[in-house]
């Protein structure tokens, strides 16, 4: 009963292993082997040890992904697989395994740009979300703000001159010993917390789509290391809340400058930052106030994931495209 | 028996198809950053001029190392697809013996080498036996002067194989019982001879054999400021 072509997704291109079956853009299974704790004993991802986890978890995950889908793997119309931006160790072991898999069941096979992923990701959620829009995409990994046009014509209108917000997120979380993932320990700490107690910078007012926050990090440092040695450290309810709203704020800002810019009437968002639940209820009171419609996905649908490179294979199945059997990973790779 | 066997240890890449023992098709290719590449275009090459289906497969073969570990997982990842997606198994072989059972010598104890960067080869000692060749020491990993101390306490005559040209020339001053021979680079038409032997004894990989031969730890730096040991805000990590 699909109402769509059967792809399995693959996703490797950091520290998820991610593999999913969509029938269309109906989520059959989606499984992940996230190695979160492995890396919270570094606090951050470390190349070398994601690399070796996927390549111990990819070929149970396929099978889980595919026994829950309840499918057989000759029922599959075609197999995607992340072929980058991303850490060629982690890449290769999902694209390597994908482009097999596909040559050896006689299947398509369709290489998928990680952030059309994320861009795609909140249509398995939406039946409502086309371009044009402006899509927020914030990670660990990466921070731009862009203009989708139309599925497959993308212009990348922003991004971040130096951290992705989640990497902003990692680096203060660790300096305040609240552990890692950063995103989620300051969203939590922040609980409580007021959001205007601390006047931490915005930077890049003229700039309309950058971000930076190498100068927020500094500032939250600063000021840390000031209030410790004068004794008076604020709660950290405060403190968390506050560098958060810089970081939201941030991000909030220059989505509605593209919004404005463009005109587009449709906002949507991806990448692991986008579960910080001050960023949601930011965007859905902006959203509001500029009368247009927001398509965030779920949580488990922001991080990486394997269903959300099925979502964009989807289209890319639709329009005939197959990737060459010669093809490579490509850790560079850019949107647009 | 129908056997795919990848190799992807070191800079030259092969994939060869061996029926009953005999070689029915291969293809290779040296360049270090082209395994993804070379891959599934050259399984699709063999079989199709074997004239072979994916279905007709009974085994796979794959050389876990040590090796670089980039091409290495290529390889794995490729072995573990196909071996899945027609229900066949996988056995595994090592880098060393793939080079050492293709060293050609009767008598000499062999002493293959691959290079794994940042200045180490991977080595370990071998001693021929009629039929092939056994383990005569540790899997090691050692810089070109701890080699050359290796070779140097050898009391037997020996044989260097693998690719000895990227080492100094250094490395061989003095050694007179060493001789350098081929082959240069393993290749999947004897990582077939392996299989054959290792499906015989059903020596097949479970998961835990299904990752390259990691000889050394990941590189991480703990990076934890100052700030937490002493902890503004004790408790607060979650
Ligand atoms: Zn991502």
């Amino acid at each position: 009963m699909s109402d769509g072509p059967l792809i399995l997704g693959i996703e490797t291109s950091c520290d998820e292993t991610g593999v999913a079956v969509v029938a269309g853009l109906d989520v059959r299974s989606s499984v992940l082997a996230s190695q979160t704790e492995e890396h919270a004993r570094f606090g951050g991802v470390v190349p070398e040890v994601a690399a070796r986890a996927h390549v111990e978890a990819i070929r149970p995950l396929v099978h889980e992904a595919v026994r829950q889908a309840g499918i057989h793997p000759g029922d599959i119309d075609a197999i995607a697989a992340t072929q980058g931006p991303g850490l060629v160790g982690s890449l290769v072991v999902g694209y390597a395994f994908a482009k097999s898999l596909a040559w050896s069941l006689r299947k398509p096979f369709i290489g998928v740009d990680h952030m059309e992923g994320h861009l795609f990701a909140p249509r398995l959620e939406h039946a409502g979300y086309h371009p044009p829009a402006v899509v927020l995409l914030a990670s660990g990994g990466h921070s731009q703000i862009v203009h989708v046009r139309g599925w497959g014509d993308y212009d990348v209108l922003g991004s971040t001159i130096d951290d992705a917000a989640g990497e902003a997120f990692d680096k203060l979380a660790r300096f305040m010993g609240l552990g890692y993932p950063g995103g989620p320990a300051i969203d939590r700490a922040s609980d409580g917390g007021d959001p205007a107690a601390i006047a931490f910078p915005r930077a890049l007012r003229d700039r309309p789509f950058d971000v930076s926050f190498s100068g927020l990090k500094t500032s939250v440092t600063t000021f840390l290391e000031k209030a410790k040695a004068a004794g008076d450290v604020p709660p950290l309810p405060d403190v968390a809340a506050s560098l958060q709203e810089a970081i939201v704020d941030a991000l909030v800002e220059k989505t509605f400058n593209a919004v404005r810019e463009t005109g587009a009437r449709v906002v949507a968002g991806g990448g692991g930052v986008l579960a910080n639940r001050r960023l949601r209820q930011r965007l859905a009171e902006e959203a509001d106030a500029h009368d247009v419609e927001l398509y965030l996905p779920s949580p488990a649908l922001c991080t990486d994931n394997g269903a959300m490179i099925a979502a964009a294979a989807n289209f890319w199945f639709d329009a005939g495209r197959e990737t060459p059997w010669r093809s490579d990973v490509e850790p560079g790779l850019k949107l647009g | 028996m129908r056997i795919l066997a990848i190799e992807t240890a070191t800079r030259a890449s092969s994939v060869a198809l061996g029926e009953d023992g005999a070689l029915v098709a291969m293809s290779v290719l040296v360049d270090g950053r082209a395994h993804v590449e070379f891959l599934v275009p050259a399984i699709d090459f063999c079989f199709e001029r074997a004239g072979w289906d994916p279905d007709d497969l009974d085994l796979v073969a794959v050389d876990v190392g040590p090796g670089p570990y980039t091409g290495l997982r290529a390889g794995i990842a490729t072995a573990e697809a196909v071996a899945a997606a027609v229900g066949v198994p996988i056995v595994t072989a090592s880098s060393l013996t793939v080079l050492a059972l293709r060293a050609a010598t009767g008598r000499r104890r062999i002493w293959p080498i691959i290079d794994v960067r940042r200045g180490q080869i991977a080595t370990a000692a071998f001693r021929p036996v009629p039929g092939g060749v056994m383990p005569d020491g540790p899997r090691e990993l050692v810089s070109p002067e701890e080699f050359h101390a290796l070779l140097d306490a050898d009391r037997n005559d020996t044989l260097i194989v693998g690719d000895w040209q990227m080492l100094p020339d250094a490395v061989f001053r003095g050694l007179h019982r060493a001789r350098k021979g081929r082959p240069r680079y393993p290749s999947a038409d004897v990582l077939l001879e392996i299989a054959e032997m290792r499906a015989a004894q059903d020596e097949f990989a479970g998961i835990e054999d299904l990752q390259p031969i990691y000889l050394r730890e990941p590189d991480a730096k703990i990076n934890w400021s100052e700030f937490r040991e002493e902890g503004l805000w004790p408790g607060a990590a979650s």
